[in-house]
């Protein structure tokens, strides 16, 4: 293996998700099982219809551009990509190019793989429109045309990914912060993240500056989940190298190959020779756009922490570790729900605690999301409290918390109507501890000699009140009853 | 510059999805010659690289994005009654194989 | 008693004051359209079920008109005269037909084009030529062919058309018509069947500049489904046309216009010439400057070309939504290739197929500088010339074609080397949008013969009052073709 370098490049495409409307036309941008229900005249080419651009989806592919250090453009243009396929009505796509001015070019991302962090060049962001989707019969193919218009960007990165571990952290990065910025849901079981990856392999001597050193660029289509990203590169590698091995890479050509689950493996497609002329040009019917600087510097204020951030926060200024605070910024629902505790006053490790735990491992089991279960941040804030209060023991919290979720209650409501309370009133529980001690005076003389026998008389209370006598004042009188005697 | 070829024109057409006589081919070679002569005529106007391509009728224009505001869908009856072969709500057509992966 | 060859303004008034109703009108345009039908072929539909309107104040209410049939008409066959659509009924009227229908026009016919109005002759629309009224043996020329031979037959006082080269313009000089073209933008273009997006204009046929400006005031306005319109609500065409020109400046280019320029110049040509010398006197006499100036040889020479490049280019890709899949009669296959190509071979006419391959030949990769680009690197040359005299004059007269309509026999639509700039340079109007409008200006062997007058972008009241007060005092306006031969 270190006999070669790796070099790997990523095109990632993803839906923008987080817009009412299509980018080119006024049909809503959500997913429907109603076959052409989203669909404006343009979304299927009829004669004489035009695009119409759609501002939020500009904002998006900006914001996008912000978050990747990109340079944004003064202007902005749209172009044609023509080729032919039935799932593409006007007979091209509308995307963007490097030349003139797609939303972004040149930019970089920071993000971290085995608790390092990198950096990845990104060559250029461009918004363009998904085409639509069809099923697949025995004897012929059906089409749906609602997918075609909806909003998609696409990021082409440098070849600076060294291996597969590298890519797909890129990936989830990504996939982050187009969920934090309010993009995308980013859902690759959506099919919103669609992928293709280049690999090729250098010997290792040989001067990385140069790009003729490179060796030959395989593009793989078509990868549609993280997995197989991770597959793919990793089969790629491996291939390659093989025909390192038996002689054969030099007469390889630069080509396209796919990605087939089935048989995991790469196969392929085309050679560069054959490859396609889109006939790029200017779309002449979407007037080039100013982009002003003031629009810039609202979107910027609209970007948030993302969780690279957050974490680091997390971790050197609410002292959590590394390990808890990477699955606090995983998702910016939950990301958001904690920093809402901390903001209403929670202990930050108490919160983390409870949401690593209970939170998402109550979200994880029934596979929901955080939004879907009726806890909010007060809520998680007010149990938390009541057990610092000593309202009701840790044992019962985590009882409060279920039924906070699953009978939609608040968490006072569900502690009084289950008669729950802990027991806190002082002399309810030194009415207890005395009846104990006295039921057992002859301990007093053994805890004397120094033997232990709090945790017995603690026990005992416990047993007496059904575990409801709030342990820390339990103790308190324990001790207060039998210095007395 | 290679010369526009009757077997490119043909290629062409073919990746076009028409067809030409070869009546078609020879007019397109005809009509393609004044063309380039006429291009080869504004190449030699000096520093004809320098200016910017004109991609839009009007080059200066000031306008406005679209707000994201829903309009209702399309009836179906409507999106539909001019296709030959629908199935359901879809349009239909003949298998298409999967093993292109054209899209980029 | 007939009404069909009175202007707007005429028969508003014998409407408001009841001497004709509206269903008078249709029944009198519907029977002229089958009449014109039997002996010029203008038309694709004859909608003999039209029904009358109210006549309100609006000046268009009540009155039958044409629509060329790119444009999407609900409900009506829209075929663009192509067997791709020979069956396309839309569901969506165009905006400009949409804004007529409002105003409470009453379209009586669809007419027939050069086929999605790539043609300048009228000869290539699937329904067969289209003759001129003057002459039955001579065109119309192109592309709105039939919308000029209904209007100058006296079937109606106007009808829409389109203009990506000279397509209202040219065939209004050979039928003795006034034809408009806008400022780019002041018409939606939503609905109209594009050719060349960059070039596309939407404008009318009409007999008078009253009438046409008439006719756009209720076609114009801004349209969210279409990016490149603009707001001219404060744009009062008809109401601003007054006719007071003295102290306005005109300018005719020295290269298109001196006799001597033209060594082997025919009689028609000369006559032509001659004719619009008349009417650069009578600007004079009307108070106007008329001055000569002169413009590169090169660039003039260079028009035709840069026209054919750009208009193929951009028409290949729009015409790539006519697949036979969504609309249009499916073609015959065992897969979606063969099927689009069977649609494509059957249904396009030999002239647009060789324009394809054209329009993909100067946009492949390895050509794209060379054509492409170069071609609208020039077109910026010529807008930027005409923008300069623009800075001095008030608009540029010139003579339209070389003469009157010529003979439909050995006029094939090629591309001819021998092509003047004189034949071409109504492009200029389309490479930069500028308002044009050409009115008639004599007669050679008993034919219409006409000049046009273009001036800067969005000063269309000025090029309207331009030609208003030369039609007033040259002897031209409303003529009815009365078949010489």
């Amino acid at each position: 293996m270190d006999k070669y370098k790796v070099l790997i490049g990523l095109e990632m495409h993803c839906e923008i998700s987080e817009t009412n409307t299509k980018v080119f036309s006024s049909a809503a941008n959500t997913y429907t099982d109603i076959p052409n229900s989203n669909i404006r005249p343009v979304d299927m080419g009829f004669p004489g219809t035009l695009p119409v651009v759609n501002k939020m989806a500009v904002e998006k592919a900006l914001m996008a551009s912000i978050a990747l250090n990109c340079k944004q453009p003064e202007y902005i243009y749209f172009e044609r990509k023509n080729y032919y396929y039935p799932d593409l009505p006007k007979g091209f796509q509308i995307t963007q190019e490097t030349k003139p001015a797609p939303v972004g070019i040149y930019g970089e991302l920071k993000y971290e793989v085995n608790s390092e962090i990198k950096k990845v060049r990104i060559n250029n962001i461009h918004l363009e429109e998904d085409a639509a989707s069809s099923d697949h019969y025995s004897k012929y193919s059906t089409i749906n045309y609602n997918r075609a218009g909806v909003p998609l960007l696409e990021l082409v990165t440098y070849p600076d990914f060294r291996n597969a571990d590298e890519a797909v952290a890129f990936l989830e990065a990504m996939r982050s912060i187009y969920q934090y910025a309010g993009i995308s849901e980013a859902d690759s079981r959506k099919g919103q993240i669609r992928c293709d990856v280049n690999v090729s392999i250098m010997d290792s001597s040989l001067d990385e500056a140069k790009e003729e050193n490179w060796g030959t660029k395989v593009e793989i289509k078509n990868v549609n989940s993280f997995g197989g990203v991770r597959d793919a590169i990793n089969y790629e590698i491996e291939r390659q190298i093989e025909l390192k091995r038996t002689g054969q890479y030099d007469s390889m050509e630069q080509q396209t190959r796919r990605w087939d689950e089935e048989s995991m493996s790469t196969i392929y497609m085309r050679s560069k020779v054959d490859a396609i002329d889109y006939k790029y040009f200017v779309e002449p019917n979407i007037p080039k756009f100013k982009i002003s600087s003031e629009w810039i510097e609202k979107i910027k204020s609209m970007i948030p922490v993302f969780a690279l951030e957050r974490k680091e926060k997390y971790i050197n200024e609410y002292g959590l570790s590394n390990y808890d605070a990477t699955i606090l910024v995983k998702e910016k629902s939950i990301s958001d729900f904690y920093d809402e505790t901390i903001f209403l006053g929670a202990d930050p490790k108490l919160s983390s605690n409870w949401m690593t735990t209970m939170v998402l491992g109550y979200l994880n089991k029934h596979e929901l999301n955080i939004s879907d279960i009726y806890l909010t941040p007060k809520m998680l804030v007010d149990i938390i409290k009541m057990i610092e209060e000593g309202k009701i023991s840790s044992k019962q919290s985590k009882d409060v918390f279920y039924k906070v979720i699953e009978d939609e209650k608040e968490p006072s409501k569900v502690v009084s109507e289950s008669g729950m309370k802990q027991i806190g009133d002082e002399d309810t529980i030194r009415k207890i501890v005395v009846e104990v001690i006295e039921a057992h005076l002859e301990l007093i003389e053994d805890y004397r000699k120094g033997k232990n026998v709090f945790d017995f008389f603690v026990g005992q209370v416990m047993k007496a009140t059904r575990g409801q006598a709030n342990p820390g004042i339990t103790a308190r009188i324990i001790k207060e009853e039998i210095d007395k005697r | 510059m290679a010369k526009f070829t009757r077997d490119m024109v043909i290629d062409y057409a073919d990746k076009l999805l028409i067809g030409l006589t070869d009546e078609e081919v020879q007019m397109v070679l005809d009509e393609f010659e004044v063309i380039d002569k006429n291009i080869d005529l504004i190449n030699e106007i000096p520093n004809i690289s320098d200016v910017t391509p004109m991609t839009h009728c009007l080059d200066n224009f000031e306008f406005e994005l679209r707000e994201d505001v829903v309009e209702e869908s399309t009836d179906i009856d409507d999106l539909l009654q001019n296709c030959d072969s629908t199935l359901d709500r879809e349009v239909k057509v003949p298998k298409v194989v999967e093993d292109n992966g054209i899209h980029e | 008693m007939e009404y069909m060859n009175k202007t707007i303004e005429e028969l508003h008034e014998l409407l408001k004051s009841g001497k004709v109703t509206s269903k008078e009108l249709i029944n009198e345009s519907l029977e002229r359209s089958h009449e014109i039908q039997e002996k010029c072929n203008a038309f694709v539909t004859i909608m003999d079920d039209a029904k009358e309107t109210n006549v309100t104040d609006n000046l268009l209410s009540g009155i039958p008109y044409g629509i060329k049939d790119n444009y999407s008409t609900k409900g009506i066959l829209s075929t663009g005269s192509s067997n791709t659509l020979k069956d396309y009924i839309p569901f969506f009227n165009a905006t400009a037909i949409e804004n007529l229908d409002k105003s409470g026009a009453v379209p009586v016919n669809k007419t027939v084009m050069d086929e999605f109005g790539m043609g300048g002759t009228g000869t290539t629309g699937h329904t067969g030529i289209v003759r001129n009224p003057w002459d039955l043996s001579r065109m119309c020329a192109g592309s709105s062919a039939g919308s000029a031979c209904a209007v100058a037959a006296g079937v109606y006082p106007y009808a829409t058309g389109s203009d990506t080269g000279d397509s209202i313009r040219k065939p209004a000089a050979y039928c003795g018509i006034v034809g408009y073209k806008p400022t780019y933008g002041m018409i939606s273009r939503y609905g109209l069947f594009a050719f060349a997006s960059s070039l596309d204009h939407c404008g009318v046929l009409t007999r008078s500049v009253k009438d046409a400006a008439i006719v756009v005031d209720n076609m114009k306005g801004i349209d969210k489904n279409d990016m490149t319109t603009w707001d001219s609500s404060n744009m009062h065409l008809y109401d601003s046309i007054d006719g007071k020109v003295t102290g306005k400046k005109l300018c005719y280019i020295k290269e298109l216009c001196d006799i001597n320029m033209y060594p082997n110049a025919s009689n028609e040509l000369k006559e032509h010439l001659s004719n619009f010398n008349k009417a650069l006197d009578k600007c004079k006499s009307l108070g106007m400057e008329v001055c000569e100036v002169s413009i590169d040889k090169t660039l003039l020479n260079a028009l035709a070309s840069v026209y054919v490049v750009i208009s193929c280019a951009e028409a290949t890709s729009n015409m790539s939504n006519l697949t036979g899949f969504i609309f249009g009669p499916r073609g015959e296959g065992n897969n979606y290739i063969d099927m689009m190509k069977d649609y494509r071979t059957r249904g396009f006419s030999p002239l647009i197929k060789r324009r394809f391959i054209i329009g993909s030949y100067v946009l492949q990769a390895q050509n794209k500088d060379r054509y492409f680009h170069n071609a609208q690197r020039v077109r910026r040359l010529l807008v930027d010339e005409w923008n300069k005299l623009f800075e001095e004059f008030d608009a540029v007269i010139l003579p339209v074609g070389s003469g009157p309509a010529k003979h439909l026999d050995g006029s094939l639509d090629i591309l001819d080397s021998n092509t003047t700039a004189l034949e071409e340079h109504l492009q200029v109007g389309n490479f930069g949008g500028f308002p044009s409008i050409t009115i008639p200006d004599g007669f050679v062997d008993n034919l219409p013969v006409a000049l046009n007058i273009t001036g800067k972008c969005y000063d269309d009241i000025n090029v309207l009052n331009i030609a208003y007060a030369l039609e007033e005092a040259m002897d031209y306006k409303n003529k009815i073709a009365k078949e010489v031969k």
